[in-house]
């Protein structure tokens, strides 16, 4: 079976994907009964330019993290389904959309904001 | 009359010397009378003339002048004829007669009367020098008045008789008293004393050339001059000494090298052998190999040739060492300690011992640097350098007085157990590795120690020396016999030419407990000042003693232990009475930790068995530790130490009364220590509960008052015998009313109930909650300010139940009082319109009143019903107190609440939470649980 790779842009045009990793779920408020659509899931910062320390603010929550380059940079795929002329038979493609280099690890507690409004 | 005859003689005297001025005065303008006071004086004489004319033809064959005088002090004659204001007179006059007869006059009355008339018949013969003036006459003098006219003439003074007749007095004064003499002997000493003393500075300067011309002479002290020099004469036990001998021959392997082995040997078995009767066998034996070592040192070139090698090669001589120490068994413990009281020659053995064996002796002495880093350069000396001077034998180091100075006697000891511990290392390093080099690197860093160490002590149980008591070997010396001191003294005496009775000897032997120094040192004294021995009380002379102080284990000893006394009972019984009792002074006063001793007494004294049916005996030792404990206090306030002296002799009495032969079991004192820490710890709590008090209650208890008066009160309040533990809504009104009481009641006193572990203090006053693992017992331990051992508290404990009950109803009062709610359990609104004022007088009134219940009444169910509805009054104040003050603060927070709309604190909220519409949810533990395994056909299909 062959699984045909392609990619479309060159070597320096490949853009660059992060991964965001975290130890836990972000959840929506009960109130938006589950639908993620067109909600602010949070503000990541990158405070410092020489220590590579990132913010991450979900809800009341703000967390820690840090960057971490991964020992195997992998590739974000996007699936193609071609249909020929047989419908029973479907072409698969599958597109390289971007490389993932590094991660961002926020692997600490998370702490805890009170707004100083109210 | 016997004892009327030499008063009026004290009261002649007497007045002659203070009123002299007045007299003079009196005497010059006779007519104007200037003081009321002579006045009397006068008529007063005036009636002794009167009675002199009466009554002279009565008894002619009285002295003349001295029975007028008699009457005269004779209340009942002059009462009849003298002036009320003469009365007065007379009676001073008696008073101070009897004074007089106090101190004076008591215990030999015959023999005063005797002096007085010698003096008298003295004065009266004109040929002596006489006259109206005193001016006239040379040297001491004496007023008299004459009784006829008042003239007053002037005696000169013989003082030969006078002085005769003390010593008279001194000799023949010997009673059973406390002290050794009489209390009149005694002022009659210090008199004389004073006498001399003005005497001699009188007639200093006339003797002051002659002083000057006598030479200094320089004398050797006998103690030196006649110190053993050698093994045979020495004065200490013989098997100690014996012992000694045997350890430091026992080094002789390590330190002479093999080459005398032999004789070692010899020695050795010779000393392990012989008993103490073959005496003079062995130390003849001893003599030959000291005569053969020294002969050898002197001729043999091996000698210094081993020496050398020793010095310069110790691994040599170590390896030479172990193999002897498995021949012959060198010294296990490389350090001897010889202890003992003063002056039984522990240093003079250690010297001789040590020239005995060959050593030459380098002392460290209490007056030497004994700083560890000087005593380590100083034994390393001893131990490696060779002297280049003729004496080169080896050095056997003495540390004298090692427990002397604490911190410094202690870097020594330091120093010792290091090398001691690294020889030791050494040796098994050695057994080990069998290779000489790496050791010998080893060694010179650790130096070990290759010379025999005597170390000498006074107190063995110094702490300073516990870590060398362990590794050494030690040896008590104990007292040599009496006849023994006094044969060596007897000797001395003789060599010296002084003349002494081997009675008096003894007796200085025996007084300063075999001490042959200070023996030698009074004897030389003496002496030199050309006196005698006192037998009788030779501490009156001068001895000389080294300051020693004992343990503190030793000095309870002594209070309460009664020495057996055969042989002194036979002797005096006063003497030795005398004897302890300055034996007691001394070492009490020689210790100094007064505060210490006597806590040491009370802890012991009481469990003493002594027979005191009365308890008259135990109350007076607690007079006199109570006391003490004034003294300590008063000393301890005003900071006058001086007062310490008079510690020591409280000591006294108690042992008088409580001193009993057999040995009493001491125990260190920990009361006063365990009493202390727990009565801190009683007070940090009561202040700590005493602050959580709202003050408005607080500032109307002191922590002192509380317990002493209301803390007993306040728990029949707490624990009412009439609530029943039942569900709240089957409560009668008033029964709910109460125990609402009881709930503001202990919330306004801060007091509720919490778990605590089971004490088994507490579980015996709490029966019925004392089978539950935890206890509910009151947050401040009211109940242990009053508890007192083996006492039963008559309070009214509440079941578990109704604690739990009340907890639960404190709990829920302070929220509600937090909160500010106004809906407290009671409501008496009548009560509202009070004032704080009278509230805290109502409080006050209350809490008096349920004070004084319970101490005037006799049954104890009448106080707690009393106690019970003043708690009600009480409570229901105190709740109105805590609600108009919390209504103060409440009016603000109330005015802030209103300002906002319920509505508008809704809305704000849900905007609040629409801004944030994700949540975080942080999960804890792992990181990688988001990978799982994907398959290929996934990503194709």
């Amino acid at each position: 079976m062959e699984i045909r790779v392609k990619c479309g842009c060159g070597e320096d045009e490949c853009s660059e994907w992060t991964i965001v990793e975290l130890q836990g779920v972000v959840e929506t408020q009960s109130s938006f009964q589950g639908s993620v659509q067109n909600l602010e899931i949070g503000r990541l910062c990158h405070s410092d330019s020489s220590q590579e320390n990132y913010t991450f603010t979900v809800g009341y929550h703000e967390l820690v993290g840090s960057k971490v380059t991964l020992k195997k940079p992998l590739l974000v795929l996007k699936k193609i389904q071609k249909c020929t002329d047989d419908s029973s038979v479907k072409e698969t493609e599958l597109e390289v959309v971007g490389i993932i280099r590094s991660k961002i690890l926020f692997k600490t507690r998370p702490k805890p904001l009170i707004s100083g409004t109210n | 009359m016997e004892f009327d005859i030499p008063l009026p003689e004290e009261l002649e005297l007497l007045e002659a010397n203070s009123y002299y001025p007045e007299e003079e005065d009196d005497y010059l303008n006779f007519e104007e009378a200037p003081y009321p006071y002579d006045e009397e004086k006068e008529e007063e004489e005036r009636v002794a003339q009167k009675e002199l004319h009466v009554q002279q033809p009565d008894s002619p064959e009285i002295n003349g002048i001295k029975r007028p005088r008699s009457l005269m002090s004779d209340p009942i004659v002059n009462l009849d004829e003298v002036s009320p204001a003469s009365e007065k007179r007379s009676k001073i006059g008696d008073n101070r007669v009897e004074m007089e007869d106090e101190d004076w006059l008591r215990p030999s009355p015959v023999k005063e009367v005797v002096h007085a008339v010698e003096e008298e018949e003295e004065v009266i013969p004109p040929e002596t020098i006489f006259s109206r003036y005193a001016s006239e006459i040379d040297g001491e003098c004496f007023p008299i008045t004459a009784p006829d006219g008042g003239e007053r003439v002037y005696a000169k003074f013989c003082r030969a008789l006078g002085d005769e007749e003390v010593k008279k007095l001194d000799v023949k004064a010997k009673s059973n008293g406390l002290i050794k003499d009489p209390i009149s002997v005694l002022l009659q000493q210090s008199e004389k004393e004073a006498f001399n003393k003005a005497l001699q500075t009188s007639s200093e300067d006339q003797n002051e050339t002659i002083t000057a011309e006598t030479p200094v002479m320089h004398e050797k002290l006998w103690v030196d001059k006649y110190s053993p020099s050698s093994f045979t004469e020495l004065l200490s036990d013989e098997q100690t000494n014996r012992e000694v001998l045997l350890w430091l021959k026992q080094w002789d392997a390590s330190v002479f090298g093999s080459e005398i082995r032999s004789t070692t040997d010899e020695v050795l078995s010779a000393l392990k052998r012989h008993s103490t009767t073959s005496h003079r066998q062995k130390s003849d034996s001893a003599f030959t190999r000291k005569n053969q070592f020294s002969r050898w040192s002197k001729g043999s070139s091996t000698y210094p040739k081993n020496s050398d090698v020793s010095n310069s090669n110790p691994t040599d001589n170590h390896d030479m060492w172990n193999k002897k120490s498995k021949l012959t068994g060198s010294p296990e413990q490389k350090i001897l300690l010889l202890c003992g009281a003063p002056g039984l020659g522990k240093t003079t053995l250690a010297h001789v011992a040590a020239k005995h064996c060959g050593y030459r002796v380098v002392e460290i002495n209490a007056s030497d640097e004994r700083s560890a880093a000087a005593i380590e350069t100083k034994i390393l000396d001893v131990v490696q350098m060779n002297s280049v001077t003729a004496d080169s034998r080896p050095k056997c180091l003495v540390i004298d007085e090692i427990d002397g100075a604490l911190g410094d006697g202690k870097g020594a000891v330091d120093v010792i157990l290091k090398m001691v511990l690294a020889e030791r290392k050494h040796a098994t390093g050695k057994e080990n590795i069998n290779n000489g080099k790496t050791s010998s690197k080893k060694e010179r860093r650790t130096a070990p120690l290759s010379r025999p160490v005597i170390c000498i002590c006074n107190d063995l149980y110094a702490p300073a020396l516990r870590p060398l008591r362990q590794i050494a070997k030690v040896h008590i010396f104990v007292q040599p016999t009496v006849s023994r001191v006094v044969n060596r003294l007897k000797y001395i005496c003789n060599m010296e030419g002084m003349k002494t009775r081997s009675v008096g000897l003894s007796a200085l032997a025996e007084y300063t407990e075999c001490d042959i120094r200070s023996c030698l040192n009074t004897l030389q004294f003496l002496n030199k000042k050309n006196e005698t021995l006192n037998v009788i009380d030779i501490g009156s002379q001068v001895v000389g003693r080294k300051d020693m102080s004992k343990s503190l284990f030793d000095i309870w000893k002594e209070i309460f232990n009664k020495r057996k006394m055969k042989r002194e009972r036979s002797n005096d019984a006063s003497g030795s009475e005398a004897k302890k009792f300055d034996f007691l002074h001394t070492l009490v006063s020689s210790r100094g930790d007064y505060d210490l001793i006597f806590d040491g007494i009370h802890e012991n004294i009481l469990r003493l068995h002594y027979h005191d049916p009365m308890m008259d005996k135990t109350v007076s030792c607690l007079d006199c530790l109570g006391a003490s404990d004034l003294l300590h206090r008063y000393i301890m306030r005003t900071q006058q130490m001086p007062l310490y002296v008079y510690f020591s002799s409280l000591v006294i009495p108690i042992h008088r009364r409580v001193a009993q032969i057999q040995r009493p079991t001491i125990e260190w004192p920990k009361s006063y220590h365990r009493c202390r820490t727990l009565m801190v710890e009683k007070q940090e709590s009561l202040r700590s509960w005493y602050h959580k008090i709202p003050p408005y209650i607080g500032r109307h208890l002191s922590i002192k008052s509380f317990v002493e008066d209301s803390a007993s009160p306040l728990l029949h309040i707490l624990s009412p015998p009439t609530l029943r533990p039942v569900a709240s809504h089957l409560l009668s009104e008033r029964q709910k009313d109460q125990l609402a009481g009881l709930v503001m009641l202990m919330c306004s006193y801060s007091v509720t109930y919490k778990n605590a572990k089971p004490n088994p203090a507490l579980s015996d006053l709490r029966e019925d909650a004392a089978s539950e693992a935890t206890v509910l017992a009151l947050d401040p331990h009211l109940f242990d300010f009053i508890s007192f051992k083996g006492r039963q508290l008559k309070h009214h404990i509440l079941t578990l139940a109704m604690k739990q009950v009340l907890v639960h109803e404190v709990e829920m009062q302070k929220i509600l009082q937090a909160s500010g709610g106004r809906s407290g359990i009671l409501n008496n609104p009548e009560e509202v319109k009070k004032t704080n004022q009278e509230l805290a007088r109502k409080t006050i009134a209350a809490s008096n009143e349920c004070h004084r219940n319970p101490v005037t009444s006799k049954s104890p169910s009448v106080p707690v019903e009393k106690n019970a509805t003043t708690s009600e009054a009480k409570s229901s104040d105190v709740k109105k107190a805590s609600r108009t003050a919390l209504n103060f603060f409440d009016r603000f927070r109330k005015s802030r609440k209103d300002y906002e709309d319920p509505e508008d604190v809704q809305k704000r909220a849900t905007a609040k939470r629409d801004s944030r519409p994700l949540l975080f949810k942080f999960n804890e533990g792992f990181t990688n649980a988001v990978k799982r395994p994907v398959r290929m056909r996934e990503f194709l299909l």
